[in-house]
């Protein structure tokens, strides 16, 4: 086969999974309409995920240039300051996969595969506007190698590509003082990238005082999770799309829908789900999770409660003292499982004032996701000390395990009730 | 009046007992086919006819295993890793603790403590290997029937290693066995050894029972061969009951609401 007949293949190939891949998201839209528990005001977040996550619509969407981010450690506020868009990459559909998979290892982060394939979808349906540049903190070995398998996979993307090189330990001071050289570093590649020379003081304070206020509306969000009003289902999905609109309007959308969450749910214990991301269109676990009974009252996901990292407080309203707060806030505050020293994580999960909260943790795992599989051995252990009931679930974007997973959860589900 | 019926709506096959005072009085099973609730309630019909019974005698029907939700007529429905450790722990007479139960797709091991409430479940991922259906495959490749499994497998003096417990794997490795000449006899012995350390494997140290006893449960819980294999795979004895494959049907009539 000669090179034209090969894009040739690659073109049909790409338009058939774009319709299935369109399918596949209007399936779980549908599915998310017809709940009892739709309401108006969540429209808002099931349309921004359903409209797809390609740069030219988010660019429209926010006017402003959007910078893929492949973790969360790099500061959100910024990129806003640099008038940037970030936007993490997660990637939710199964049928993207068929674009990246036979290039991959078989075993693989299935968040990763997808968001690899859904960037050929992207090449084909944004009308040549591409991210305008790539930010890769270095967290799991799957993000660390990211470009290379970019390349692997035939994704032709050549804008600027950043890491981050992330301190793998949070307590030490060392750490601290190469993770500000490194937010010093993304400064300068982000002033390059937008021409932008000189920042003022006064802007960054800006921004960082509207994600503080974005923050507040957030928090009230979680509160009403943690009593039990706010569905998980509903609560992913809003946090899910939160990079897929410009901060303000997102924030203003999430306090319109605050008020909607008045019910908690007749039955089922509450628990704490941990683990590996869940991203739209594959809210299987979600669902699941529902079905058997279980209430989820807390989370530890980066595509959920941890979507974003909380509101950043300083004194020092120097430049430096700025940036040393985001530094530090984005790094410390982090509970990803990438860092060694992570205590913080697990205490965390069964901090005393949590306890009362739940009566289980449901540990969700992507097939392949090794830090969060890893973690999930010394959870267990210092769960079952203090008499937690535990459950681990491996699973990756396919349904076939739907039925299984079930019955796994309805049997935790009595053995949490008995 | 007095009775109850459980219905096990498994993977590969459709087990139901009929019960008065916790006692089976009746039970059948037949292979899962499509039409899952049909074949169910043939099985129904016929235990209440079989019995002299008329429907009015029978307060509860409950259903369990995979196809649970199909049952329209189930008053009840309750998971099979429930139903099981209710239904081993009353038949154990409240001596067991761990329960390994080998389904027709799935393998598990439950933990249940003294009241016979679940302390802990662990089971396999998607894969079949050491599942039923796995053993179903063997059989086909080795154009052996399954039953005679177990005692071909005590005749052989050494177990063969195996490496493969997966389906696609384990077929090549078979067929070049006897190829070789290897003989049937120890193919299969070998089979459960393997089965057994993968799930001695599942079992881990923290759930293997420091009290009370160990069950192999489900259907291919009869074979001898495979259980042999398990203990001394475990180094303990494991028991199994006179009936396994329906010890989950008749945990489901246990339940309550
Ligand atoms: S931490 Fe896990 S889920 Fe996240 S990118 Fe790495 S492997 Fe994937």
């Amino acid at each position: 086969m000669n090179i034209g007949q090969q894009e040739n293949r690659q073109g049909r190939l790409i338009k058939k999974i774009f319709d299935r891949f369109t399918d596949e998201a209007a399936q779980e839209v549908n599915l998310l309409k017809s709940r009892p528990d739709f309401r108006p005001e969540l429209e808002y977040f099931v349309d921004l995920l359903a409209a797809g996550r390609d740069p030219a619509t988010i660019a429209n969407r926010t006017g402003r240039k959007v910078v893929a981010l492949m973790c969360l450690q790099a500061p959100l506020e910024l990129f806003h300051v640099y008038g940037l868009q970030p936007f993490k990459i997660f990637g939710g559909t199964m049928v993207a996969q068929r674009l990246s998979a036979p290039q991959l290892p078989a075993i693989m982060c299935p968040m990763l595969r997808s968001a690899l394939g859904e960037l050929h979808l992207d090449l084909a349906g944004r009308n040549g506007e591409k991210f305008l540049a790539w930010v890769a903190p270095t967290t799991c070995d799957w993000v660390v190698k990211i470009k290379d398998m970019m390349e692997v996979c035939g994704v032709k993307e050549d804008p600027p590509f950043h890491r981050l090189e992330l301190p793998h330990l949070k307590d030490r001071d060392e750490s601290q003082e190469r993770w500000l050289e490194e937010i010093y570093l993304l400064k300068t590649f982000l002033s390059e990238l937008t021409g932008i020379k000189k920042i003022k003081r006064q802007d960054l304070a800006n921004s960082m005082r509207l994600y503080q206020k974005t923050w507040h509306v957030f928090s009230r969000l979680i509160d009403l999770k943690r009593q039990g009003f706010a569905p998980l289902v509903w609560f992913m999905v809003i946090t899910n799309s939160f990079f897929f609109d410009d901060v303000e309007k997102w924030s203003a959308a999430v306090e319109k829908a605050l008020p909607l969450f008045t019910e908690r749910p007749k039955n089922g214990p509450n628990v704490f789900l941990a683990g590996s991301p869940i991203f739209f269109p594959n809210l299987k676990m979600l669902h699941l999770l529902e079905e058997a009974g279980l209430n989820v009252v807390m989370d530890d996901l980066c595509s959920s409660e941890r979507i974003f990292p909380g509101a950043v407080f300083c004194d020092d309203l120097s430049e430096h003292g700025l940036l040393k707060a985001l530094a530090q806030r984005y790094h410390q505050g982090c509970l990803c499982p990438t860092f060694s020293d992570n205590d913080r994580r697990i205490n965390n999960i069964i901090a005393p004032a949590h306890k009362d909260l739940y009566q289980g943790v449901v540990f969700h795992v992507l097939k392949g996701c090794h830090p969060f599989d890893l973690e999930s051995l010394t959870l267990e252990s210092r769960l079952k000390d203090l008499g937690f009931k535990f459950i681990k679930l491996e699973t990756d974007y396919t349904s076939e395990d739907s039925q299984t997973l079930l019955t796994r959860l309805e049997a935790y589900r009595s053995s949490l009730v008995n | 009046m007095g009775y109850k019926i459980g219905l096990d709506l498994g993977s590969t096959a459709i087990k139901m007992v009929l019960v008065k005072n916790n006692e089976i009085t009746w039970s059948r099973k037949v292979p899962t086919a499509p039409g899952q609730e049909a074949l169910a309630m043939e099985l129904v019909k016929g235990a209440v006819s079989e019995c002299g019974l008329t429907e009015a005698d029978i307060d509860q029907i409950t259903a369990t295993g995979y196809g649970k939700k199909l049952m329209t007529a189930a008053g009840l429905t309750v998971d099979e890793i429930s139903a099981n450790a209710h239904g081993l722990h009353l038949l154990s007479e409240g001596r067991c603790r761990t329960i390994i139960n080998i389904g027709g797709q799935d393998l598990k091991v439950i933990n249940i403590n003294e009241n016979g409430r679940i302390a802990d479940f662990k089971m396999n991922d998607k894969c079949a290997a050491g599942t039923g259906r796995f053993f179903e495959q063997v059989a086909r490749i080795l154009d052996t029937p399954l039953e005679t499994f177990g005692e071909l497998s005590l005749k052989a003096d050494e177990p063969l290693e195996l490496n493969s417990t997966c389906v696609v794997f384990a077929e090549s490795e078979i067929v070049s066995l006897l190829a070789k000449g290897v003989p049937k006899e120890r193919i299969i012995k070998g089979l459960h050894h393997s089965v057994a350390r993968r799930i001695t494997h599942l079992l881990g140290t923290r759930y293997a029972s420091k009290e009370g006893d160990i069950y192999l449960d489900g259907g291919p819980s009869q074979n001898k061969g495979l259980l042999e294999a398990l203990e001394d795979e475990l180094l303990m004895e494991v028991k199994v009951l006179p009936n396994p494959q329906f010890t989950v049907a008749f945990g489901a009539t246990l339940s309550v609401n």
